[in-house]
């Protein structure tokens, strides 16, 4: 077991990607006071998209930017049926998660009958000299390109929010959208392109999915597996807050890690059938923890799921 | 149930929306549109027994959705239908296995209360923590299907696997506690009536009792309600205990009426569409009803379709169902904003 401890750390930064991407453009929009439920879809939708087009055109950077296009529909139409048309956030989020999860399973469903698709994921980079530190070098400094964009993206978005005019209107204008308008702000345009970026960077983490993981799609809820719904729980534990994100998403990183690596190391290969869906279940068992524990006291931006309408 | 013209109006527009957009798709993809579409559509009334499939697969379908619109009344966001769907199943499963000695008329009710107390359990935690600590009940419900499937997983590929079947499934369960087969030849069972009867039983609770009228105000505005004098914890406690119990039911009428046993993913994700043919079914329940015979046709035609020579696959109808429900609500939101202005 002991012998596992440096590649479970090393996987727990690559598996807490996704939620990372993920979570950091929920926090825009839910910072504009829109809840997106349907990034888990989006994920899946934007991980096929990827995989296929880095298959096709073996451009790792083509299959990225199709991807953050594929979510970029997903989210304008989402962020048309919640922001202007001002539908039940809740209800609409989940047809998005139904919506794209279809699309992307259906397309590949058409796809494989042709060809099997399947791409070596991104390589690591070693940063010379820290990656030969013992645990730290493989865990922090021996990780593909993806890895290392999430953290950046998280500290860079965690600066506009907190240091930027365009921050402090989002934060405003989820916090109180009637004082925004009379301040001259758009406050539905604001929503709807937070929901759209926070769309596109589901998108960013389901292509990571792929291109900085897997390699690989079977279908749209057994590849993202949760982490669409835990990169929200991310959002709240983190208090809405893209730096508090990084280390969020790392925690679940670390319980997809467990599982992934001791089932592939064999762990619980003489075990009794089945043994491996108990550690499958460890991130939700985690998420769970979380909401029961975090939960309370967190304030969620004031207008949070309530559509504006002018009056 | 009063349809406004509107309302009326916007089903129209949303599901000939919906067609044009799924033919226009189907043309892009080089399947001929208007085969398909006659198969979409005849297939559920092709045969006596494509028709029971409808109903057989509206039973579970339905109360999954009646589960979530109870709750929604009472401003509860149960989305953990579909592990509380699980969880009732294995209840089912479990108390059939115990009580095979018994006549059907003692063993089946049985059976159906253990799978409404089954589900119930799985969505004790978060509405006991949503009533006793105001946590906020929509990601504790959405994360325990994840542990609920994983815990089917386990055990229908361990412990209570058929040690004679290569699939990842239990053993049948004894045949008095079937669901007795109301179409002969076909698997149009009793549980297809106890889904319609619990449609009907929702919309009487929901629409004509004193407690129902309480949860709707609850839902409506709690904070009013509050002051009129109704108890909203008692009414948040009163909707998780139906929608549970309803969730569990739903497990129940797979294993004892459609499936006679228990295996790994049997749900297609009827928690999940139940929101959907809900929201279609404009969150009330003889709605819920006509919507998930909608839904279950469309389920059936598309089975039908993914049969045809040039198969469309079954994922291309899923797609279209949401399509329906998504245009629907737009054109309808969109229709009531228009006149109100």
């Amino acid at each position: 077991m002991t012998d596992l401890i440096t590649p479970i750390l090393a996987a727990s930064l690559p598996l807490s990607m996704p939620i990372l991407f993920a979570s950091v453009g929920e926090v825009y929009a839910e910072r504009a006071g829109i809840l997106n439920l349907g990034i888990e879809g989006i994920m899946g939708l934007s991980a096929f998209v990827s995989l296929w087009v880095t298959y096709s055109t073996g451009s790792y950077l083509y299959g990225l930017l199709a991807a953050i296009v594929a979510a970029g529909l997903m989210g304008l139409l989402y962020s048309y049926a919640s922001v202007r048309i001002g539908t039940n956030q809740l209800i609409t989020g989940l047809l998005i998660y139904t919506l794209s999860l279809g699309i992307a399973d259906f397309s590949y469903r058409r796809l494989t009958s042709v060809s099997f698709p399947l791409i070596q994921p991104l390589p690591p980079i070693s940063i010379p000299g820290l990656s030969d530190l013992p645990v730290v070098g493989p865990v922090l400094f021996h990780q593909n390109v993806m890895v290392y964009a999430s953290l950046a993206v998280a500290i860079v978005m965690g600066a506009v929010l907190y240091r930027t005019t365009w921050g402090l209107k989002i934060r405003a204008v989820g916090e109180n959208p009637e004082a925004s308008d009379a301040a001259g702000i758009n406050v539905n345009m604001v929503r709807q392109l937070c929901v759209l970026f926070g769309a596109m960077m589901a998108g960013v983490g389901g292509a990571s999915l792929t291109l900085g993981y897997l390699g690989l799609y079977n279908s749209g809820g057994l590849l993202v597996a949760g982490r669409g719904w835990i990169a929200l729980v991310v959002v709240i534990f983190s208090r809405w807050s893209p730096y508090r994100a990084v280390a969020g998403s790392w925690v679940f990183g670390l319980g997809y890690s467990i599982a992934a690596t001791s089932i592939g190391s064999g762990l619980v290969a003489g075990a009794a059938q089945g043994t491996e869906y108990f550690l499958l279940m460890i991130p939700y068992v985690f998420a769970l923890a979380f909401v029961f524990v975090f939960h309370r006291g967190t304030k969620p931006p004031s207008s949070l799921t309530v559509p504006y309408k002018r009056k | 149930m009063q349809v406004l013209p509107g309302k009326r109006l916007s089903y129209a527009l949303g599901i000939f929306v919906s067609l044009s957009l799924f033919s226009f798709v189907l043309l892009i993809f080089g399947y001929d549109p208007i085969p398909s579409l006659e198969t979409l559509i005849m297939g559920p009334f092709g045969s006596v027994f494509n028709a029971s499939e409808t109903f057989v697969l509206m039973a579970p379908l339905l109360l999954s959705s009646l589960a979530f619109l109870v709750a929604f009344k009472g401003r509860f966001y149960n989305i953990g239908v579909e592990g509380q769907l699980y969880i009732g199943a294995l209840s089912a499963y479990i108390a059939s296995s115990v009580l095979g000695g018994f006549p059907s008329l003692i063993a089946v009710p049985i059976v159906a209360v253990a799978a409404s107390i089954g589900g119930t359990l799985w969505l004790a935690l978060p509405l006991f923590m949503r009533i006793k600590l105001q946590v906020n009940e929509v990601f504790a419900t959405l994360i325990m299907n994840f542990i609920a499937i994983d815990i089917i997983n386990w055990l229908t590929t361990g412990p209570i696997k058929d040690v004679n079947s290569v699939n990842p499934q239990t053993p049948f369960v004894p045949s008095t506690t079937w669901l007795a087969i109301v179409v002969p030849g076909t698997r149009f069972n009793l549980g297809v009536i106890i889904a319609i009867l619990a449609a009907f039983v929702m919309y009487l609770i929901i629409h004509k009792t004193v407690l129902g009228y309480e949860i709707r105000a609850s839902g409506l505005n709690p904070r009013a309600a509050q002051s009129g004098g109704v108890d909203n914890s008692r009414s948040i406690l009163a909707v998780g205990l139906m929608s549970g119990s309803l969730a569990g039911l739903a497990g129940m009428v797979v294993i004892n009426g459609a499936n006679h046993l228990l295996a790994q993913n049997f749900s297609p994700g009827y928690g999940y569409q139940g929101i959907a043919v809900a929201a279609l079914g404009d969150f009330h329940p003889v709605g819920a009803l006509f919507a998930s015979i909608l839904y279950s046709a469309l389920a059936v035609g598309g089975e039908s379709m993914q049969r045809l020579p040039n198969g469309i696959p079954i994922e291309l109808t899923y797609v279209l169902q949401v399509t329906i429900v998504l245009a629907v609500l737009l054109v309808q939101k969109w229709l009531s904003d228009r006149r109100r202005r």
